[in-house]
């Protein structure tokens, strides 16, 4: 059972952030999550570090749009975002579940190593950079350089991307249903085996997405940059 | 890191007050000082010129060589000179001045008084920067009592030149009136095109590349480029990672770089734009839920007039 399935569903206690410190704010939101409960925060005014460092299993709801490293750190728990996040949503995130319900900038789960996080709407630039595991699903279009040096983990976009997608990869994988505008440098598309198109859909379905024919890109490394050498630098266009 | 900050007012009301707040809100970004620019209502004729000078002693005798100078140029002051009374050892003035037969020549010879920069100068457009944050800069300047369609901000973390007023941001494009820059980033090519418009006759006050930025813009604008086409002829000429935005008599206009690190939102609604590096800062004048405008592609341009855009439509 995902930690989605497990949060509390009605709030239970409500925070005003507003241009109340955010230090105290942030203490709020951490004991209400630890404590399993469903806490609403109103007026989060695109503040920047809001619900940083989370554990347990409750969940925060925020009723507007939130800044900068939204659940940055986070380690347990629900975070709902009822509008638009800033950039380096998720950040750093162990475990834990995150749902923008609106768009996200750019560097969304950037080297996250576990937990999920879901954007309804589009992601902005360098999505998942240096991810090392865990799942980011955006319902919508990615941004140039998504994946960028990834390691692990899956970034699975349901739109189109933009340029340069899985540039310089490890071992991450982006998966793209829409048109992929370029490659990045050292990334490959392949058809994805049937066990894993399985399990992207088990999680679609999970998020509430309807069964479907979807064409999926997988974008993989094409493992050349993993040996690089001095006298192929030409071949990379970094000369 | 710096902030950088802009507005348009299609009212043409109370613009200093609203670029004071997007400023004080990105505090954070850098505190060292704090610089504004103002466009309030053009002058059909005449100019209006804000001015640095180090030693506010030497304010009336500055003063009087700078009326002297004007005279050379056929000119006068238009009204008494104004200046803040913050008791700092430096001082800003203000000037209202009539037309210029050589306006080049004028900046010159005022520039070459002990002590005095030109801030700004143009029909419209008012520089006013100095040490301290936003709230303290207003207290000392009364920037939030400007009226105006659009005006420009930055605040500034001193990393590479002095903690000073005229290090700061904005800069004025020394000698294109009413023409200035806002800027985040650093350009990485900025000695070679330095050496090629100082041999074209242009003459820079700081080593900040910022201050190049303006001034190449209205090079290209002089020669007949239009904003939206010198904007991006500046992403493959000018080598670095930066947003900035440049402040015209008709409004603002923004270009990034390639690589496209550093941040710009906005949000255009029906009274007018509020563009910032952060978002958290254009909730400082609208706090209600709004559309928010991201600008985080590579190579992107933008212009916003200060009468507005038919909406939908790019300037």
């Amino acid at each position: 059972m995902s930690a989605l399935q497990q949060a509390p569903a009605a709030p239970t206690t409500q925070i005003k952030s507003g241009d109340r410190p955010l230090r105290e704010v942030n203490r709020e939101i951490r004991e209400a999550v630890a404590a399993g409960q469903h806490v609403e925060v109103t007026e989060p005014l695109s503040r920047h570090n809001l619900a940083v460092g989370l554990t347990g299993e409750g969940k925060v709801t925020f009723r507007g749009s939130v800044g900068y490293y939204c659940g940055g750190l986070t380690a347990g728990g629900v975070i709902e975002i009822d509008g638009n996040s800033g950039w380096g949503t998720g950040e750093g995130l162990s475990a834990g579940h995150i749902t923008v319900n609106g768009n996200a900038g750019m560097s969304v789960g950037a080297a996250m190593r576990g937990g999920t996080i879901h954007v309804r709407g589009n992601a902005g630039p360098r999505c998942g950079v240096a991810q090392k595991d865990g799942n980011i699903v955006v319902g919508g279009d990615i941004g140039y350089s998504t994946g960028f040096m990834s390691h692990g983990g899956r970034i699975i976009c349901l739109g189109d991307s933009k340029g340069s997608v899985g540039d310089s990869l490890w071992q991450g994988s982006v998966w793209v249903a829409g048109d992929i505008e370029q490659l990045g440098i050292d990334a490959v598309a392949v058809e994805p085996p049937a066990d894993e198109v399985v399990e992207v859909e088990e999680l679609l379905a999970s998020l509430g997405y309807a069964p479907a024919e979807r064409n999926w890109k997988k974008v993989v490394a094409g493992k050349k940059l993993w040996y690089f050498e001095a006298r192929d630098a030409k071949q990379w266009l970094m000369i | 890191m710096c902030g950088i900050s802009g507005r348009v007012r299609y009212d043409g009301r109370h613009v200093g007050a609203d670029i004071v707040e997007l400023a004080a809100a990105m505090r954070h970004r850098g505190p060292d000082s704090t610089g504004f620019a103002v466009y309030g209502p053009a002058r059909e004729r005449g100019y209006v010129v804000r001015g640095y000078l180090a030693d506010r002693q030497a304010l009336d005798s500055t003063l009087q060589d700078v009326a002297t100078l004007l005279a050379g140029q056929g000119s006068r002051l238009l009204g008494e000179p104004t200046w803040d009374a913050s008791g700092q050892r430096h001082v800003l003035f203000r000037l209202e001045i009539d037309e210029l037969k050589d306006l080049k020549r004028w900046v010159d010879d005022v520039e070459s008084l002990p002590g005095t920069e030109i801030l700004s100068l143009g029909r419209s457009l008012e520089i006013i920067k100095d040490v301290g944050d936003a709230r303290e800069v207003d207290a000392k300047h009364g920037v939030s009592e400007l009226q105006g369609t659009h005006a420009l901000s930055n605040m500034r973390l001193a990393t590479e030149s002095l903690v000073s007023p005229i290090a700061s941001h904005p800069f004025w494009a020394r000698p294109f009136p009413d023409v200035c820059i806002v800027h985040n980033g650093q350009l990485t090519n900025y000695f070679s095109w330095r050496r090629r418009l100082e041999r074209d006759g242009y003459r820079f006050m700081s080593e900040n590349d910022s201050e190049l930025i303006a001034v190449w813009n209205s090079v290209q604008m002089a020669a007949g480029a239009s904003l939206r086409d010198s904007l991006t002829a500046s992403q493959q000429e000018l080598d670095g990672v930066f947003t900035y935005l440049l402040g015209t008599l008709d409004g603002i206009g923004m270009a990034k770089d390639r690589w496209a690190i550093k941040p710009l939102a906005a949000v255009d609604e029906a009274d007018g734009i509020a563009i910032a590096t952060e978002e958290q800062a254009l909730r400082s004048l609208y706090r209600d839920e709004v559309e928010i405008l991201n600008y985080d592609g590579p190579l992107m341009t933008e212009t916003w007039r200060r009468e507005g855009n038919p909406r939908g439509a790019a300037a």
